[in-house]
């Protein structure tokens, strides 16, 4: 009988397991609704900045829809606030966001300030792993890190960010490297709190908004860099990009990853078979989630399944508004699943 | 001295070929040779960003490579504009653009601003991190044809819904066009809030809102 966690672990490293587990991993992919808020009694915006009250939510989803994870943080502006953005923690429904960026040339890059991982909400999410990872031993618990560009393009405008790609590519490499070390020492500092897993989501460096060429220069190797070394830490690893993926297969095939997550632009048949040596997670609708009926929920899950995703979980963060019937209908597709019919997903 | 021709292209050129330099020197021969402001305009720099347009659909130029299109355009358009024969008579078909509450990714919107800007509409961008009220409240003052509305966030997708609801609780709804567009947006979701139109990108941004436009004029 396999825990949660490993369950999730060996699922997402490729190793064959009883079932395929359910997620909602966090971070860019939201996990939590205003149902499980006045459920469990911990509401945004107050829990992105409370230990105690963040842990209580990412538990609430897990005990009010059986979804086999743990995750944090609920937004992607942790980095970015510790790096010098101002941001505003939003409201009840709506995630926190950068309203104000550190840097206004990219020349003055090297004025940007290391991550701060005392105070703040850095510390806030620190603790908030220690919380989940001491109360809850079988469950995992995935830390969710804002990809390379697209904390870039929270510190800078991204519109210069982006332009410089084509005319300042050096500047651009200086300020994704120093990016990318700080967010080494961010992930190490969640990891060493007690996550398991980690997760690595950049929906502003995608191959769709890049175009491959630039998806190998400017996104690929720095998120390479974050998974090489933070190697060792973390005991499973996961990245998930949004849009369609055609343009860049040979990329993802390069991501020293196992788990590629994917949103529902893409097709899981398509996607198999240009990988080779990877796991998909995915990719139940979110529009669906919010909207359709449990039945047509299930069934889409259930079709996620036979299509051969490793681990089910949404296509992108859920919205606030989904009910949780329909989170809990995508979970029991996992349960209902008749895995001796499914073909097999990975054999080494 | 060069032909007419040969300084439209260079100007196409200059745009589409992301040299903002070459887009800026063509622009000062077109006004050294007489070439009316508005024709360098609209057969050379907007006739390259339509190049560009092309292959962005073509999925050989990207974001970046857009934006750096469309800075060579402006430039371009610095130099040309102040001498335009201003024809006021000319009405343009007003949008007003923005992205929803709750979100301030906006490079998406920027570039439908952009092509919108370049097929000739008139743009009141609103910005990002909209609430539906400044939308509303800005069809109202322009007297808008089309609003449009984007966002990156599969979270704040259901604003758009908020501000097509104001629209028809304020009696606007059929006086305007609604397109919507953005990473998690799809057909399946403008039908559902009740937009005319989901756009994938900024150059079907700008084929919807003239289709639109035009099959509006039939049905009146």
């Amino acid at each position: 009988m396999y825990t949660a966690k490993d369950r999730l672990i060996k699922a997402l490293k490729g190793e064959i397991v009883d079932r395929p587990p359910c997620i909602c991993p966090g971070g860019m992919m939201n996990m939590v609704t205003t149902d499980v808020m006045q459920q469990v009694g911990s509401m945004w915006p107050e829990a992105h900045r409370n230990p105690r009250e963040m842990a209580r939510l990412a538990l609430g989803v897990h005990n009010l829809t059986g979804i086999e994870n743990l995750g944090v943080p609920f937004c992607m502006t942790v980095e970015a606030e510790a790096m010098g953005a101002k941001i505003v923690l939003g409201s009840l429904e709506n995630e926190p966001r950068v309203i104000e960026y550190p840097l206004l040339k990219l020349e003055d890059w090297p004025r940007l300030s290391e991550i701060r991982l005392e105070g703040g909400r850095s510390a806030v999410l620190a603790e908030a792993v220690g919380i989940l990872t001491t109360q809850n031993p079988d469950m995992p618990v995935i830390v969710n890190l804002t990809g390379p560009v697209s904390l870039a393009s929270s510190l800078i405008e991204p519109m210069s960010f982006f332009k410089a790609m084509g005319k300042q590519p050096e500047i651009v490499h200086e300020i994704l490297s120093f990016i990318t070390d700080n967010l080494i020492v961010f992930g190490r500092s969640l990891l060493n709190a007690g996550a398991q897993i980690i997760n690595i989501a950049d929906p502003s460096g995608t191959g769709e908004i890049l175009g491959p060429h630039r998806f190998r220069e400017f996104a690929l190797p720095y998120i390479n860099l974050i998974l090489a070394d933070l190697e060792g830490s973390y005991q499973a690893s996961m990245v998930h990009i949004c849009g369609r993926l055609s343009s860049i297969f040979a990329e993802i095939n390069q991501l020293k990853t196992k788990a590629i997550s994917i949103d529902s632009t893409t097709s899981i048949t398509k996607l198999k078979a240009a990988l080779d040596n990877k796991i998909i997670v995915g990719n139940v609708s979110t529009l669906l989630l919010q909207n359709g009926q449990p039945d047509r929920v299930k069934a889409v899950a259930l079709n996620c399944l036979q299509k051969g995703v490793a681990v089910l979980s949404p296509a992108c963060g859920i919205s606030t508004a989904t009910p949780l019937a329909n989170l809990q209908a995508m979970v029991s597709a996992v349960h209902d699943f008749d895995y001796l019919n499914r073909e097999v997903l990975c054999f080494d | 001295m060069d032909s007419q021709q040969e300084i439209l292209d260079r100007l196409a050129e200059g745009v589409r070929e992301m040299d903002e330099e070459l887009a800026v020197q063509a622009s000062y021969e077109a006004l050294e040779n007489k070439i009316d402001a508005l024709t360098a305009i609209n057969q050379g720099l907007v006739v390259g960003m339509n190049e560009a347009g092309f292959l962005y659909e073509q999925e050989e130029y990207f974001v970046p490579e857009l934006l750096l299109c469309s800075d060579a355009m402006y430039a371009g358009l610095d130099v040309l504009s102040p001498h335009i024969q201003r024809n006021t008579a000319e009405s343009k078909q007003k949008v007003v653009i923005g992205v929803v509450e709750g979100d301030t990714h906006d490079i998406g919107k920027n570039l439908v601003k952009l092509m919108l800007e370049v097929a000739d509409f008139e743009i009141y961008d609103l910005g990002r991190d909209v609430p539906a009220v400044d939308f509303i409240s800005k069809v109202k003052e322009v007297g808008a044809d089309i609003v449009c509305l984007s966002t990156l966030m599969s979270t704040t997708m259901d604003r758009m819904a908020d501000v097509i609801e104001l629209l028809k609780k304020e009696g606007l709804r059929e006086q305007v066009l609604v397109m919507i567009g953005g990473g998690p947006i799809s057909q399946a979701f403008a039908n559902r809030i009740g937009a005319d139109a989901y756009s994938e990108n900024a150059i079907g941004a700008v084929k919807d809102a003239k289709r639109l436009l035009s099959e509006k004029r039939v049905a009146i």
